[in-house]
């Protein structure tokens, strides 16, 4: 009796000590999907959202990667709509071949979960479009797909000193039976809804000798509530538009040409930001001022030649 | 889970057991030599035993604590019939058919809040309901510093400021936005132009409803008048928040808290006695409760040194273009240099850009 006491006692004074040196390792941001399990058949296109509970802490950085079953699903689209991520350190990419999904994102001034009286939960990263293609019909009799979330992947705290959050990930696993029901598509679905193009948004030129040699660079940045913008494109003066991302460096260093950057969502909605560049106001003013030099240096030749 | 009747013998015993305290628990026996390892060894069971209760109210010492600051939302969905909305889930806030111009019939809600009259019947020639236009807006409500300039950000873009009131409350309100998930920022700049952290909050906002955010307090401004001392010089910590707060100073680590009220212009300073301290590095913090009992976040995190000082960061606080503001420019800079070694970008100093750097702009973020 007297060990069973000591060690007990023991016991005690440890598990005391946990509790009293690690009171922050009692919550864990956990990532997880939703849903976590279906069934679903060949044919058809299905929505997984990746979402973060923070389990109390602020928390403002995140790194997702995932993995799925890329012999029976095919990732064919990431949508930001209703994420609460805003801005992208790198935008959610794709890798059918190894079926890994990345991307690395934050919230300015963080995300502190759900707020009493919130409807939703807001607490939504990014959603998954998985497609199950048709034509794998005869091989699935009835198989399971899943989709993981790697250890891989962290979340930052909203302290001011990048310290990593303890995370705990919850991945999902579908059921995928032989076709019995029309093909569904959801994310069709959520594309017909969308007729809103992305939010408003301003380009900002800028010059800083930290980065492009100090050359003249544009800053943008916007959201799209519904679908989610899936990418940019810009233009310089009379130049084709082609694909951007901020920042980007300018062709036309000399600031002379009207810019434009369009913002498209994933339903092919458009909102274009134009910066119209004051330089060409001044030079024009600066070629009437010239004229006008001009014109008097003539005038008073002219008048010198007479005169002689 | 305590078994009310399980301390049931403390008297002393006979034999082998004399002079030993009997402590019966669940039917397990324990034993104790004198009283003092039993005052002792109770406290620790119950302790053990009701930890889990207090867990929820744990405070997490590394970050914000959002459990305990004063944000709630009204808005479409919770059921609850108010501001704008017409109705909210069965709350029909006492609207009936006939009091919106029908014959009969039954009223009921939709999910964005406004009536759904299709099941009201017209009697003859009746007009009918006309719903009034709706608006999608959202009013953010709360407490700063007396005059302070509140400037707020969506989604990370400052989109608008405004000046807080002599008694520090401000309103501020974003007609016409777009339906969805928003990230709203605010931060503050007081009388003596210290700013604030942004505090920030995550919320949906319904189409056609005034969504109200209400209880914010803007987390306290903090300065030190030295961030280099001598053990036992003083150091003065100082600020601004709601007229009258009360604000918890931490000093860390171990973690010192002291406490003053600020004054009714809402400014406050603590003169702290440095010669409790090793020689070392130090953080500190301040966090607001107002009269009225709202609760802040923690400020700025601020450093300072007993002994000999330690070089600080080369582009402190994410600035990393030495502008006053933290924004897409330095987040472009950031990107810029990702992977690589920047001296100025490298926030945390390891030799690399990478997520922690960029975890420390989202914290220092001004918009």
């Amino acid at each position: 009796m007297q060990n069973y006491n000591s060690k007990f006692k023991n016991t005690i004074i440890l598990l005391i000590i946990g509790f009293a040196l690690f009171p922050v390792i009692t919550f864990a941001a956990i990532l997880y999907l939703e849903p976590s399990s279906g069934e679903y058949q060949p044919g058809d296109t299905f929505l997984v959202e990746m979402k973060i509970d923070t389990e109390g802490e602020c928390i403002n950085t995140i790194e997702a990667n995932l993995s799925f079953s890329q012999d029976i699903l095919k990732a064919v689209d990431f949508s930001q709509g209703k994420s609460i991520i805003t801005l992208w350190v790198k935008s959610p990419e794709i890798n059918q071949e190894k079926g890994e999904i990345s991307f690395r994102g934050g919230i300015p001034g963080g995300y502190c979960g759900r707020i009493p009286g919130d409807p939703e939960a807001s607490n939504s990263l990014g959603k998954i479009i998985f497609r199950i293609p048709g034509m794998i019909v005869g091989e699935l009799m009835e198989s399971s797909a899943e989709v993981k979330i790697l250890d891989t992947s962290q979340v930052l705290l909203n302290d001011g000193l990048g310290t990593k959050a303890k995370l705990t990930t919850q991945g999902a696993n579908f059921k995928i039976l032989s076709k019995l029901e029309p093909s569904k598509d959801e994310w069709q679905e959520e594309l017909e809804k969308d007729n809103i193009p992305p939010e408003q948004f301003e380009i900002e030129i800028q010059q800083t000798p930290a980065i492009f040699e100090g050359k003249y660079f544009i800053t943008f940045s916007t959201s799209d509530k519904q679908t989610g913008v899936d990418y940019y494109e810009a233009k310089e003066g009379k130049r084709n538009w082609q694909i951007a991302e901020s920042p980007y460096l300018l062709e036309d260093q000399s600031l002379q040409s009207i810019i434009k950057v369009k913002a498209v969502d994933k339903t092919g909605n458009e909102r274009i930001a134009e910066y119209t560049p004051e330089i060409p106001k001044r030079t024009f003013l600066y070629w009437i001022i010239i004229l006008v030099l001009i014109g008097v240096g003539v005038i008073w030749w002219i008048l010198k030649r007479i005169k002689k | 889970m305590l078994d009310t009747e399980g301390i049931e013998d403390t008297s002393f015993g006979e034999g082998k057991n004399k002079n030993r305290i009997v402590l019966k628990f669940y039917g397990m026996a324990f034993y104790s030599r004198n009283i003092i390892t039993l005052i002792i060894f109770i406290p620790i069971f119950l302790g053990l035993i009701l930890s889990p209760i207090f867990l929820p109210f744990q405070e997490v010492l590394a970050s914000v604590i959002p459990s305990s600051v004063t944000v709630s939302v009204t808005g479409c969905g919770n059921g609850i019939q108010e501001g704008s909305e017409q109705c909210d889930g069965s709350d029909l806030g006492g609207a009936t058919c006939v009091s919106l111009g029908y014959a009969g019939g039954t009223l009921s809600c939709q999910a964005d809040c406004t009536f759904n009259t299709s099941a009201c019947t017209s009697g003859g020639g009746g007009g009918g309901y006309v719903p009034p236009p709706t608006v999608t807006k959202v009013i953010i409500q709360g407490k700063a510093y007396p005059q302070a300039e509140i400037t707020l950000l969506e989604d990370g873009k400052v989109v608008t400021t405004k000046k807080a009131d002599t008694l520090a409350n401000f309103e501020i309100e974003i007609a016409d936005i777009t339906a969805g998930i928003w990230t709203f920022g605010i931060w503050a700049e007081d009388k003596d132009g210290r700013k604030s952290i942004t505090f920030s909050f995550t919320t949906s906002v319904t189409a056609g409803v005034t969504t109200t955010v209400s209880g914010i307090f803007i987390p306290p401004t903090i300065e030190l008048s030295k961030v280099s001392l001598q053990k036992g010089e003083t150091l003065n910590i100082f600020g601004q928040t709601a007229p009258e707060s009360e604000i918890s100073i931490s000093v860390e680590s171990p973690e010192i808290v002291k406490k003053t009220i600020a004054t009714e212009e809402g400014d406050w300073d603590y003169s702290f006695d440095t010669g409790i301290l090793d020689e070392s590095s130090y953080t500190t913090r301040a966090k607001a409760t107002s009269p009225e009992g709202l609760l802040s976040s923690y400020s700025e995190v601020l450093s300072f040194y007993i002994g000999k000082g330690v070089p600080g960061v080369i582009c402190p606080s994410a600035d990393l273009n030495g502008d006053g503001k933290v924004n897409l420019i330095d987040f472009s800079i950031l990107l810029y240099w990702w992977g690589k070694d920047d001296s100025c970008s490298d926030q945390n100093g390891n030799g690399v850009i990478d997520l922690p750097d960029f975890s420390i702009m989202m914290y220092y973020w001004t918009g």
